[in-house]
Protein backbone atom coordinates (compact mmCIF):
# COMPACT_ATOMS: atom_id res chain seq x y z
CA UNK A 1 0.00 0.00 0.00
CA UNK A 2 1.51 3.31 -1.01
CA UNK A 3 2.52 5.72 1.62
CA UNK A 4 -0.18 8.22 0.66
CA UNK A 5 -2.89 5.82 1.76
CA UNK A 6 -1.62 5.91 5.25
CA UNK A 7 -4.36 7.91 6.73
CA UNK A 8 -4.10 9.23 10.15
CA UNK A 9 -7.38 9.69 11.76
CA UNK A 10 -7.51 12.02 14.60
CA UNK A 11 -9.79 14.48 16.09
CA UNK A 12 -7.92 16.94 18.09
CA UNK A 13 -9.09 19.10 20.82
CA UNK A 14 -7.67 21.75 22.92
CA UNK A 15 -8.97 21.95 26.40
CA UNK A 16 -6.56 24.38 27.88
CA UNK A 17 -8.53 27.57 27.32
CA UNK A 18 -11.78 26.36 28.81
CA UNK A 19 -11.11 23.95 31.59
CA UNK A 20 -8.88 21.58 33.40
CA UNK A 21 -8.17 18.46 31.44
CA UNK A 22 -9.72 15.39 32.95
CA UNK A 23 -6.93 12.93 33.53
CA UNK A 24 -6.22 9.91 31.38
CA UNK A 25 -9.00 10.51 28.86
CA UNK A 26 -7.38 13.44 27.22
CA UNK A 27 -4.00 12.02 27.41
CA UNK A 28 -2.19 12.52 24.20
CA UNK A 29 -4.43 15.29 22.92
CA UNK A 30 -1.55 17.66 22.82
CA UNK A 31 0.49 15.04 21.15
CA UNK A 32 -2.21 14.71 18.48
CA UNK A 33 -2.35 18.42 17.93
CA UNK A 34 1.34 18.58 17.40
CA UNK A 35 0.64 17.24 13.93
CA UNK A 36 -3.12 17.80 13.43
CA UNK A 37 -2.96 21.42 14.44
CA UNK A 38 -1.22 22.05 11.18
CA UNK A 39 -3.64 23.48 8.62
CA UNK A 40 -1.72 22.08 5.70
CA UNK A 41 -1.74 18.49 6.93
CA UNK A 42 -3.61 16.34 4.42
CA UNK A 43 -3.53 13.06 2.55
CA UNK A 44 -4.55 12.12 -0.95
CA UNK A 45 -6.86 9.14 -1.08
CA UNK A 46 -6.70 6.46 -3.79
CA UNK A 47 -9.74 8.12 -5.31
CA UNK A 48 -7.67 11.23 -5.83
CA UNK A 49 -9.61 13.20 -3.25
CA UNK A 50 -7.61 15.21 -0.78
CA UNK A 51 -8.51 14.75 2.84
CA UNK A 52 -7.46 17.47 5.21
CA UNK A 53 -6.23 16.14 8.51
CA UNK A 54 -6.34 19.50 10.21
CA UNK A 55 -8.48 19.79 13.33
CA UNK A 56 -9.64 23.26 14.31
CA UNK A 57 -9.31 23.16 18.07
CA UNK A 58 -11.39 26.27 18.61
CA UNK A 59 -14.34 24.84 16.75
CA UNK A 60 -14.10 21.64 18.68
CA UNK A 61 -13.97 23.55 21.95
CA UNK A 62 -17.17 25.30 20.96
CA UNK A 63 -18.93 22.03 20.15
CA UNK A 64 -21.09 20.11 22.59
CA UNK A 65 -18.20 17.72 23.13
CA UNK A 66 -15.67 20.44 23.78
CA UNK A 67 -14.17 19.98 27.22
CA UNK A 68 -15.81 16.61 27.60
CA UNK A 69 -14.09 14.31 25.18
CA UNK A 70 -10.55 13.81 24.06
CA UNK A 71 -9.37 12.71 20.61
CA UNK A 72 -9.00 9.03 21.41
CA UNK A 73 -12.47 8.82 22.96
CA UNK A 74 -13.80 8.71 19.43
CA UNK A 75 -10.64 7.69 17.62
CA UNK A 76 -10.13 4.83 20.01
CA UNK A 77 -8.39 2.66 17.45
CA UNK A 78 -5.51 5.06 17.09
CA UNK A 79 -2.94 3.64 19.42
CA UNK A 80 0.44 4.05 17.83
CA UNK A 81 2.70 6.40 16.00
CA UNK A 82 3.01 6.46 13.11
CA UNK A 83 -0.66 5.41 12.64
CA UNK A 84 -1.55 2.15 11.03
CA UNK A 85 -2.65 2.14 7.43
CA UNK A 86 -6.44 2.39 6.92
CA UNK A 87 -8.19 0.71 4.02
CA UNK A 88 -10.35 3.68 2.96
CA UNK A 89 -10.23 4.58 -0.71
CA UNK A 90 -12.60 7.55 -0.69
CA UNK A 91 -13.69 10.26 1.73
CA UNK A 92 -17.14 8.66 1.90
CA UNK A 93 -15.72 5.27 2.78
CA UNK A 94 -13.87 6.91 5.59
CA UNK A 95 -17.02 8.61 6.93
CA UNK A 96 -19.09 5.46 6.74
CA UNK A 97 -16.35 3.38 8.23
CA UNK A 98 -16.02 5.73 11.13
CA UNK A 99 -19.49 7.00 12.01
CA UNK A 100 -20.35 4.15 14.34
CA UNK A 101 -17.99 5.65 16.91
CA UNK A 102 -20.99 7.73 18.05
CA UNK A 103 -22.86 4.68 19.33
CA UNK A 104 -20.37 4.16 22.09
CA UNK A 105 -22.11 6.97 23.95
CA UNK A 106 -25.31 7.59 21.94
CA UNK A 107 -26.44 4.02 21.75
CA UNK A 108 -30.16 4.64 21.97
CA UNK A 109 -30.24 7.13 19.11
CA UNK A 110 -27.88 4.98 17.12
CA UNK A 111 -30.10 1.94 17.43
CA UNK A 112 -33.11 4.04 16.44
CA UNK A 113 -31.40 4.87 13.17
CA UNK A 114 -31.34 1.15 12.37
CA UNK A 115 -35.13 1.39 11.96
CA UNK A 116 -34.93 4.47 9.78
CA UNK A 117 -35.14 4.95 6.03
CA UNK A 118 -31.63 6.36 5.83
CA UNK A 119 -30.07 3.29 7.31
CA UNK A 120 -32.22 1.14 5.03
CA UNK A 121 -30.79 3.02 2.03
CA UNK A 122 -27.28 2.59 3.36
CA UNK A 123 -27.88 -1.12 3.89
CA UNK A 124 -29.10 -1.38 0.31
CA UNK A 125 -25.76 0.03 -0.79
CA UNK A 126 -26.47 3.74 -1.19
CA UNK A 127 -23.22 5.22 0.07
CA UNK A 128 -24.74 8.70 0.04
CA UNK A 129 -27.37 7.83 2.65
CA UNK A 130 -26.70 10.11 5.61
CA UNK A 131 -25.04 8.84 8.75
CA UNK A 132 -24.71 10.59 12.13
CA UNK A 133 -22.00 13.06 11.16
CA UNK A 134 -23.74 14.13 7.95
CA UNK A 135 -26.52 15.78 9.94
CA UNK A 136 -24.76 16.51 13.22
CA UNK A 137 -21.23 17.31 12.05
CA UNK A 138 -18.11 15.68 13.43
CA UNK A 139 -15.73 17.90 15.36
CA UNK A 140 -18.21 20.76 15.35
CA UNK A 141 -21.33 19.04 16.74
CA UNK A 142 -23.71 21.59 18.20
CA UNK A 143 -27.32 21.34 19.33
CA UNK A 144 -29.24 20.45 16.17
CA UNK A 145 -32.31 22.45 17.13
CA UNK A 146 -30.71 25.79 17.93
CA UNK A 147 -32.29 27.68 16.37
CA UNK A 148 -35.28 25.49 15.56
CA UNK A 149 -35.17 26.39 11.88
CA UNK A 150 -31.78 24.68 11.72
CA UNK A 151 -33.53 21.30 11.75
CA UNK A 152 -35.26 21.96 8.47
CA UNK A 153 -32.15 23.52 7.01
CA UNK A 154 -30.20 20.38 7.84
CA UNK A 155 -32.70 18.22 5.95
CA UNK A 156 -32.64 20.71 3.08
CA UNK A 157 -29.00 19.79 2.45
CA UNK A 158 -30.31 16.77 0.56
CA UNK A 159 -34.09 17.25 0.40
CA UNK A 160 -33.92 20.54 -1.36
CA UNK A 161 -37.17 20.56 -3.33
CA UNK A 162 -39.42 19.44 -0.54
CA UNK A 163 -37.73 21.86 1.83
CA UNK A 164 -38.49 24.73 -0.49
CA UNK A 165 -42.14 23.65 -0.62
CA UNK A 166 -42.22 23.41 3.14
CA UNK A 167 -40.66 26.84 3.52
CA UNK A 168 -43.55 28.41 1.64
CA UNK A 169 -46.24 26.47 3.57
CA UNK A 170 -48.13 27.88 6.52
CA UNK A 171 -45.84 25.99 8.86
CA UNK A 172 -42.59 26.82 7.07
CA UNK A 173 -43.34 30.51 6.77
CA UNK A 174 -44.10 30.76 10.46
CA UNK A 175 -40.89 28.95 11.27
CA UNK A 176 -38.57 30.93 9.03
CA UNK A 177 -40.23 34.33 8.89
CA UNK A 178 -41.74 34.62 12.37
CA UNK A 179 -39.32 32.35 14.26
CA UNK A 180 -42.45 30.68 15.55
CA UNK A 181 -41.63 27.67 17.75
CA UNK A 182 -45.19 26.25 17.66
CA UNK A 183 -45.04 24.97 14.12
CA UNK A 184 -43.66 21.58 13.18
CA UNK A 185 -40.28 21.23 11.50
CA UNK A 186 -39.34 18.18 9.43
CA UNK A 187 -38.50 15.98 12.40
CA UNK A 188 -41.74 16.66 14.28
CA UNK A 189 -43.62 14.64 11.68
CA UNK A 190 -40.91 12.43 10.21
CA UNK A 191 -38.99 11.88 13.46
CA UNK A 192 -35.24 12.29 13.54
CA UNK A 193 -33.35 9.05 14.07
CA UNK A 194 -35.96 6.44 13.22
CA UNK A 195 -37.36 8.27 10.22
CA UNK A 196 -40.15 6.23 8.71
CA UNK A 197 -40.69 5.96 5.00
CA UNK A 198 -43.60 8.29 4.27
CA UNK A 199 -44.75 6.16 1.34
CA UNK A 200 -45.35 3.30 3.69
CA UNK A 201 -49.12 2.66 4.05
CA UNK A 202 -48.88 2.06 7.73
CA UNK A 203 -47.15 5.39 8.25
CA UNK A 204 -49.73 7.13 6.11
CA UNK A 205 -52.58 5.65 8.11
CA UNK A 206 -50.97 6.95 11.27
CA UNK A 207 -50.43 10.42 9.84
CA UNK A 208 -53.73 11.90 11.16
CA UNK A 209 -52.39 11.33 14.66
CA UNK A 210 -49.37 13.45 13.81
CA UNK A 211 -51.58 16.34 12.79
CA UNK A 212 -53.85 15.75 15.77
CA UNK A 213 -50.99 15.86 18.23
CA UNK A 214 -50.89 19.63 17.70
CA UNK A 215 -54.30 20.36 16.21
CA UNK A 216 -56.26 18.92 19.15
CA UNK A 217 -54.17 20.81 21.68
CA UNK A 218 -56.31 23.72 22.80
CA UNK A 219 -53.49 25.65 24.36
CA UNK A 220 -51.47 25.44 21.18
CA UNK A 221 -54.35 26.27 18.83
CA UNK A 222 -55.94 29.10 20.81
CA UNK A 223 -53.57 31.88 19.71
CA UNK A 224 -54.37 31.09 16.08
CA UNK A 225 -58.12 30.73 16.55
CA UNK A 226 -58.01 27.17 15.15
CA UNK A 227 -60.64 24.58 16.03
CA UNK A 228 -59.46 21.61 18.08
CA UNK A 229 -62.40 19.50 16.95
CA UNK A 230 -60.82 18.73 13.61
CA UNK A 231 -59.89 15.18 14.55
CA UNK A 232 -63.18 14.37 16.21
CA UNK A 233 -65.18 15.64 13.23
CA UNK A 234 -62.88 13.84 10.81
CA UNK A 235 -63.31 10.56 12.66
CA UNK A 236 -67.07 10.98 12.70
CA UNK A 237 -67.11 11.06 8.92
CA UNK A 238 -66.60 8.25 6.41
CA UNK A 239 -62.97 9.03 5.69
CA UNK A 240 -61.87 9.16 9.30
CA UNK A 241 -63.88 6.15 10.37
CA UNK A 242 -62.55 4.04 7.51
CA UNK A 243 -58.98 5.16 8.12
CA UNK A 244 -59.17 4.36 11.80
CA UNK A 245 -60.64 0.92 11.10
CA UNK A 246 -58.08 0.16 8.42
CA UNK A 247 -55.48 0.87 11.04
CA UNK A 248 -57.09 -1.45 13.58
CA UNK A 249 -57.14 -4.18 10.97
CA UNK A 250 -53.35 -4.13 11.11
CA UNK A 251 -53.05 -5.28 7.52
CA UNK A 252 -52.73 -1.98 5.70
CA UNK A 253 -55.14 -1.56 2.86
CA UNK A 254 -53.91 -1.16 -0.68
CA UNK A 255 -52.78 2.44 -1.16
CA UNK A 256 -55.33 2.99 -3.91
CA UNK A 257 -58.24 2.24 -1.59
CA UNK A 258 -56.95 4.28 1.33
CA UNK A 259 -59.55 6.77 2.52
CA UNK A 260 -58.72 10.46 2.48
CA UNK A 261 -56.35 11.41 5.28
CA UNK A 262 -55.65 14.94 6.52
CA UNK A 263 -52.85 15.36 4.02
CA UNK A 264 -54.92 14.25 1.03
CA UNK A 265 -57.11 17.33 1.28
CA UNK A 266 -54.86 19.80 3.06
CA UNK A 267 -51.61 18.92 1.35
CA UNK A 268 -48.41 17.62 2.86
CA UNK A 269 -45.44 19.95 2.64
CA UNK A 270 -47.50 22.62 0.91
CA UNK A 271 -50.19 22.93 3.60
CA UNK A 272 -51.73 26.38 3.36
CA UNK A 273 -53.88 28.30 5.80
CA UNK A 274 -57.28 26.53 5.56
CA UNK A 275 -59.06 29.81 4.93
CA UNK A 276 -56.37 31.38 2.76
CA UNK A 277 -56.79 31.94 -0.98
CA UNK A 278 -54.43 29.11 -1.97
CA UNK A 279 -56.03 26.58 0.38
CA UNK A 280 -57.10 23.31 -1.24
CA UNK A 281 -60.02 23.09 1.16
CA UNK A 282 -61.49 26.54 0.83
CA UNK A 283 -64.93 26.45 -0.76
CA UNK A 284 -63.73 27.71 -4.15
CA UNK A 285 -61.14 24.93 -4.41
CA UNK A 286 -62.84 22.16 -2.44
CA UNK A 287 -64.67 20.51 -5.32
CA UNK A 288 -61.42 20.13 -7.22
CA UNK A 289 -59.89 18.53 -4.16
CA UNK A 290 -62.83 16.09 -3.85
CA UNK A 291 -62.52 15.24 -7.52
CA UNK A 292 -58.99 13.96 -6.99
CA UNK A 293 -60.67 10.79 -5.71
CA UNK A 294 -64.37 11.24 -6.58
CA UNK A 295 -64.19 11.67 -10.32
CA UNK A 296 -67.32 13.27 -11.73
CA UNK A 297 -68.39 14.91 -8.48
CA UNK A 298 -70.81 17.80 -9.05
CA UNK A 299 -70.76 21.13 -7.22
CA UNK A 300 -73.23 19.93 -4.56
CA UNK A 301 -71.07 16.94 -3.72
CA UNK A 302 -68.44 18.90 -1.85
CA UNK A 303 -71.12 20.25 0.48
CA UNK A 304 -71.56 16.71 1.76
CA UNK A 305 -68.40 17.32 3.72
CA UNK A 306 -69.14 19.66 6.61
CA UNK A 307 -65.64 21.17 6.71
CA UNK A 308 -65.03 19.97 10.26
CA UNK A 309 -68.08 21.86 11.55
CA UNK A 310 -70.43 20.11 13.91
CA UNK A 311 -74.05 20.08 12.75
CA UNK A 312 -75.93 23.17 13.85
CA UNK A 313 -79.40 24.54 13.14
CA UNK A 314 -77.95 27.54 11.38
CA UNK A 315 -75.30 25.90 9.23
CA UNK A 316 -76.83 22.50 8.51
CA UNK A 317 -80.53 22.59 9.39
CA UNK A 318 -81.37 19.29 7.70
CA UNK A 319 -78.86 17.32 9.76
CA UNK A 320 -79.82 19.15 12.89
CA UNK A 321 -83.51 18.32 12.46
CA UNK A 322 -82.77 14.64 11.78
CA UNK A 323 -80.59 14.55 14.87
CA UNK A 324 -83.14 16.16 17.15
CA UNK A 325 -85.97 14.15 15.59
CA UNK A 326 -84.40 10.81 16.40
CA UNK A 327 -83.24 12.01 19.80
CA UNK A 328 -86.93 12.26 20.67
CA UNK A 329 -88.34 9.47 18.52
CA UNK A 330 -86.11 6.63 19.67
CA UNK A 331 -86.61 7.03 23.44
CA UNK A 332 -90.33 7.72 22.89
CA UNK A 333 -90.80 4.62 20.76
CA UNK A 334 -88.68 2.23 22.79
CA UNK A 335 -89.92 3.62 26.11
CA UNK A 336 -93.54 3.30 25.00
CA UNK A 337 -93.12 -0.29 23.86
CA UNK A 338 -91.19 -1.26 26.97
CA UNK A 339 -93.90 0.30 29.11
CA UNK A 340 -96.54 -1.75 27.33
CA UNK A 341 -94.56 -4.93 27.91
CA UNK A 342 -94.19 -4.13 31.60
CA UNK A 343 -97.89 -3.36 31.93
CA UNK A 344 -98.74 -6.65 30.23
CA UNK A 345 -96.49 -8.59 32.56
CA UNK A 346 -97.89 -6.75 35.52
CA UNK A 347 -101.44 -7.70 34.51
CA UNK A 348 -100.48 -11.33 33.89
CA UNK A 349 -98.34 -11.86 36.97
CA UNK A 350 -99.60 -9.51 39.64
CA UNK A 351 -102.97 -8.14 38.75
CA UNK A 352 -104.74 -11.26 37.54
CA UNK B 1 -111.97 -31.15 11.56
CA UNK B 2 -108.31 -30.23 11.80
CA UNK B 3 -107.13 -28.69 15.03
CA UNK B 4 -105.15 -26.19 12.95
CA UNK B 5 -106.01 -23.42 10.55
CA UNK B 6 -103.67 -22.10 7.86
CA UNK B 7 -102.74 -18.55 8.83
CA UNK B 8 -99.82 -17.68 6.53
CA UNK B 9 -99.22 -18.63 2.91
CA UNK B 10 -95.94 -20.22 1.82
CA UNK B 11 -94.96 -16.95 0.22
CA UNK B 12 -95.57 -15.01 3.43
CA UNK B 13 -93.48 -17.51 5.37
CA UNK B 14 -90.60 -17.20 2.90
CA UNK B 15 -90.83 -13.42 3.11
CA UNK B 16 -90.60 -13.58 6.89
CA UNK B 17 -87.58 -15.86 6.93
CA UNK B 18 -85.87 -13.69 4.30
CA UNK B 19 -86.51 -10.50 6.24
CA UNK B 20 -85.29 -12.20 9.39
CA UNK B 21 -81.99 -13.28 7.83
CA UNK B 22 -81.46 -9.97 6.04
CA UNK B 23 -82.37 -7.95 9.12
CA UNK B 24 -79.88 -9.87 11.22
CA UNK B 25 -77.17 -9.49 8.59
CA UNK B 26 -77.83 -5.78 8.22
CA UNK B 27 -77.84 -5.26 11.99
CA UNK B 28 -74.62 -7.17 12.55
CA UNK B 29 -72.83 -5.33 9.75
CA UNK B 30 -74.54 -1.98 10.28
CA UNK B 31 -74.49 -1.32 14.02
CA UNK B 32 -70.69 -1.64 14.36
CA UNK B 33 -70.43 0.97 11.61
CA UNK B 34 -72.72 3.34 13.47
CA UNK B 35 -70.92 2.78 16.77
CA UNK B 36 -67.49 2.24 15.24
CA UNK B 37 -65.65 3.91 18.09
CA UNK B 38 -67.17 1.86 20.90
CA UNK B 39 -65.23 -0.99 22.45
CA UNK B 40 -67.21 -3.81 20.85
CA UNK B 41 -67.40 -2.50 17.31
CA UNK B 42 -63.84 -3.03 16.13
CA UNK B 43 -63.67 -6.71 17.21
CA UNK B 44 -66.96 -7.39 15.41
CA UNK B 45 -65.69 -5.71 12.25
CA UNK B 46 -62.40 -7.61 12.45
CA UNK B 47 -64.16 -10.95 12.90
CA UNK B 48 -66.27 -10.21 9.83
CA UNK B 49 -63.14 -9.60 7.75
CA UNK B 50 -62.50 -5.87 8.03
CA UNK B 51 -64.45 -2.75 7.23
CA UNK B 52 -64.28 -3.13 3.46
CA UNK B 53 -65.81 -6.60 3.63
CA UNK B 54 -68.38 -5.52 6.24
CA UNK B 55 -69.50 -2.75 3.88
CA UNK B 56 -69.67 -5.17 0.98
CA UNK B 57 -71.89 -7.56 2.95
CA UNK B 58 -74.05 -4.67 4.16
CA UNK B 59 -74.51 -3.39 0.61
CA UNK B 60 -75.35 -6.84 -0.76
CA UNK B 61 -77.86 -7.53 2.02
CA UNK B 62 -79.29 -4.03 1.66
CA UNK B 63 -79.86 -4.41 -2.06
CA UNK B 64 -81.50 -7.81 -1.51
CA UNK B 65 -83.72 -6.30 1.17
CA UNK B 66 -84.63 -3.48 -1.22
CA UNK B 67 -85.61 -6.01 -3.86
CA UNK B 68 -87.71 -7.93 -1.34
CA UNK B 69 -89.54 -4.81 -0.19
CA UNK B 70 -90.13 -3.59 -3.74
CA UNK B 71 -91.54 -6.96 -4.80
CA UNK B 72 -93.65 -7.17 -1.65
CA UNK B 73 -95.12 -3.70 -1.98
CA UNK B 74 -95.80 -3.84 -5.72
CA UNK B 75 -97.50 -7.21 -5.30
CA UNK B 76 -99.52 -5.95 -2.34
CA UNK B 77 -100.58 -2.80 -4.18
CA UNK B 78 -101.46 -4.87 -7.23
CA UNK B 79 -103.61 -7.23 -5.18
CA UNK B 80 -105.35 -4.39 -3.37
CA UNK B 81 -106.03 -2.45 -6.57
CA UNK B 82 -107.50 -5.49 -8.32
CA UNK B 83 -109.57 -6.25 -5.25
CA UNK B 84 -108.00 -9.63 -4.65
CA UNK B 85 -106.58 -8.81 -1.23
CA UNK B 86 -108.44 -8.40 2.02
CA UNK B 87 -107.60 -5.10 3.70
CA UNK B 88 -106.87 -6.86 6.98
CA UNK B 89 -103.64 -4.89 7.63
CA UNK B 90 -105.09 -1.43 7.09
CA UNK B 91 -105.26 0.49 10.36
CA UNK B 92 -108.79 1.47 11.35
CA UNK B 93 -110.40 3.50 14.08
CA UNK B 94 -111.18 0.20 15.79
CA UNK B 95 -107.44 -0.35 16.29
CA UNK B 96 -107.19 2.79 18.40
CA UNK B 97 -110.21 1.70 20.42
CA UNK B 98 -108.57 -1.73 20.86
CA UNK B 99 -105.33 -0.15 22.02
CA UNK B 100 -107.14 1.92 24.64
CA UNK B 101 -109.19 -1.08 25.71
CA UNK B 102 -106.01 -3.17 26.08
CA UNK B 103 -104.33 -0.45 28.10
CA UNK B 104 -107.34 -0.29 30.40
CA UNK B 105 -107.22 -4.05 30.77
CA UNK B 106 -103.51 -3.97 31.64
CA UNK B 107 -104.16 -1.29 34.24
CA UNK B 108 -106.92 -3.36 35.75
CA UNK B 109 -109.60 -0.82 34.90
CA UNK B 110 -111.60 -3.46 33.07
CA UNK B 111 -111.63 -7.26 32.88
CA UNK B 112 -112.88 -7.29 29.35
CA UNK B 113 -110.17 -7.78 26.71
CA UNK B 114 -110.32 -6.26 23.25
CA UNK B 115 -111.49 -8.75 20.62
CA UNK B 116 -109.21 -8.74 17.61
CA UNK B 117 -109.72 -9.58 13.98
CA UNK B 118 -107.06 -11.17 11.71
CA UNK B 119 -104.37 -8.74 12.85
CA UNK B 120 -104.39 -6.94 16.18
CA UNK B 121 -103.20 -3.34 16.51
CA UNK B 122 -99.75 -4.44 17.69
CA UNK B 123 -99.23 -6.57 14.60
CA UNK B 124 -100.41 -3.76 12.32
CA UNK B 125 -98.09 -1.37 14.12
CA UNK B 126 -95.18 -3.69 13.58
CA UNK B 127 -95.99 -4.28 9.93
CA UNK B 128 -96.34 -0.60 9.09
CA UNK B 129 -93.36 0.25 11.26
CA UNK B 130 -91.31 -2.17 9.22
CA UNK B 131 -92.60 -0.84 5.89
CA UNK B 132 -92.04 2.81 6.79
CA UNK B 133 -88.67 2.04 8.40
CA UNK B 134 -87.69 0.07 5.31
CA UNK B 135 -88.54 3.00 3.05
CA UNK B 136 -86.38 5.30 5.21
CA UNK B 137 -83.36 2.98 5.32
CA UNK B 138 -83.64 2.11 1.63
CA UNK B 139 -83.85 5.71 0.45
CA UNK B 140 -81.09 6.94 2.78
CA UNK B 141 -79.04 3.82 2.06
CA UNK B 142 -79.17 4.51 -1.66
CA UNK B 143 -78.08 8.10 -1.06
CA UNK B 144 -75.09 6.79 0.89
CA UNK B 145 -74.33 4.14 -1.70
CA UNK B 146 -74.51 6.55 -4.63
CA UNK B 147 -73.55 9.95 -3.21
CA UNK B 148 -72.30 11.27 -6.55
CA UNK B 149 -75.64 10.54 -8.18
CA UNK B 150 -77.67 11.84 -5.24
CA UNK B 151 -75.84 15.16 -5.08
CA UNK B 152 -76.30 15.73 -8.78
CA UNK B 153 -79.93 16.53 -7.98
CA UNK B 154 -79.98 17.21 -4.24
CA UNK B 155 -77.99 19.50 -1.95
CA UNK B 156 -74.77 18.03 -0.52
CA UNK B 157 -76.11 18.16 3.00
CA UNK B 158 -78.39 15.26 2.05
CA UNK B 159 -75.45 12.84 2.41
CA UNK B 160 -74.53 13.44 6.07
CA UNK B 161 -78.24 13.84 6.88
CA UNK B 162 -78.93 10.48 5.24
CA UNK B 163 -76.07 8.92 7.16
CA UNK B 164 -77.51 10.13 10.45
CA UNK B 165 -81.06 9.06 9.55
CA UNK B 166 -79.92 5.67 8.23
CA UNK B 167 -78.03 4.81 11.41
CA UNK B 168 -80.73 6.06 13.74
CA UNK B 169 -83.55 4.37 11.84
CA UNK B 170 -81.56 1.15 11.80
CA UNK B 171 -80.88 1.41 15.51
CA UNK B 172 -84.55 2.05 16.25
CA UNK B 173 -85.63 -0.90 14.10
CA UNK B 174 -83.09 -3.09 15.86
CA UNK B 175 -84.33 -2.03 19.30
CA UNK B 176 -87.98 -2.49 18.33
CA UNK B 177 -87.24 -5.98 17.09
CA UNK B 178 -85.16 -7.15 20.03
CA UNK B 179 -87.53 -5.64 22.59
CA UNK B 180 -91.01 -5.66 21.11
CA UNK B 181 -90.93 -8.40 18.51
CA UNK B 182 -88.93 -10.86 20.57
CA UNK B 183 -91.31 -10.25 23.46
CA UNK B 184 -94.42 -10.78 21.39
CA UNK B 185 -93.07 -13.79 19.49
CA UNK B 186 -91.15 -15.52 22.28
CA UNK B 187 -91.16 -14.11 25.78
CA UNK B 188 -94.76 -13.03 26.27
CA UNK B 189 -96.57 -15.44 28.61
CA UNK B 190 -99.25 -15.78 25.89
CA UNK B 191 -96.87 -17.48 23.44
CA UNK B 192 -93.83 -18.52 25.48
CA UNK B 193 -91.50 -20.02 24.38
CA UNK B 194 -92.15 -19.67 20.68
CA UNK B 195 -94.98 -18.55 18.44
CA UNK B 196 -94.36 -20.87 15.49
CA UNK B 197 -97.19 -19.67 13.22
CA UNK B 198 -95.05 -17.62 10.87
CA UNK B 199 -92.71 -20.58 10.27
CA UNK B 200 -95.24 -23.43 10.01
CA UNK B 201 -98.01 -21.26 8.64
CA UNK B 202 -100.43 -22.93 11.09
CA UNK B 203 -102.32 -21.64 14.11
CA UNK B 204 -104.32 -23.83 16.45
CA UNK B 205 -108.05 -23.24 16.61
CA UNK B 206 -107.69 -22.75 20.37
CA UNK B 207 -105.16 -19.94 19.98
CA UNK B 208 -107.06 -18.43 17.09
CA UNK B 209 -110.25 -18.31 19.13
CA UNK B 210 -108.31 -16.62 21.91
CA UNK B 211 -106.17 -14.18 19.90
CA UNK B 212 -108.27 -13.49 16.83
CA UNK B 213 -111.89 -14.13 17.96
CA UNK B 214 -113.55 -11.99 15.26
CA UNK B 215 -111.68 -13.78 12.47
CA UNK B 216 -112.37 -17.12 14.10
CA UNK B 217 -116.07 -16.37 14.36
CA UNK B 218 -116.17 -15.58 10.64
CA UNK B 219 -114.31 -18.80 9.91
CA UNK B 220 -116.80 -20.89 11.92
CA UNK B 221 -119.72 -19.20 10.20
CA UNK B 222 -118.24 -19.99 6.79
CA UNK B 223 -117.59 -23.60 7.77
CA UNK B 224 -121.14 -24.06 9.04
CA UNK B 225 -122.71 -22.56 5.92
CA UNK B 226 -120.65 -24.95 3.80
CA UNK B 227 -121.87 -27.97 5.73
CA UNK B 228 -125.04 -29.40 4.31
Amino acid sequence: MPHSTLITLLAVLSLQPTQVSPPAKNEGTEQCLACHGDKSLSVTLPSGEARSLFVDQERFAGSVHGGKLGCVDCHADVQELPHKSRPFRTRREFTIGYYEQCKRCHFSNYSKTLDGVHYASLARGDRNAPVCVDCHGAHDVTSPAKPRSRISQTCATCHEGVSRTYASSVHGRALFEEKNADVPTCTDCHRSHDIAGPRNTDWRLRSPELCASCHTNEQLMAPYGLSTKVMQTYLADFHGMTASLHRSEGKPAEPQVLPALCVDCHGVHDIAKAKGPTSAVIKANLLKTCQKCHAGASQNFSDAWLSHYEPSLKRTPMIFIVKIGYAFLIPFMIGGLALQILLHLWRVVVNR
Amino acid sequence: MSRYVVRFSVRQRIEHVSVMILFLTLSVTGLPQKFFDSWWATPVILVLGGIDQVRWIHHAAGLTFTLLIVVHLTTAIGLVVTGRSPLSLVPTRQDFRDAIQTLKYYLGMTDEQARFDRFDYRQKFEYWGLVLGAVVVIVTGLVLYFPLLATRYLPGEIVPAAKLAHGNEGLMAFLVVIIWHIYNAHLSPDVFPFDTSIFTGKISRKRMAHEHPLEYARLQEAEQSREP
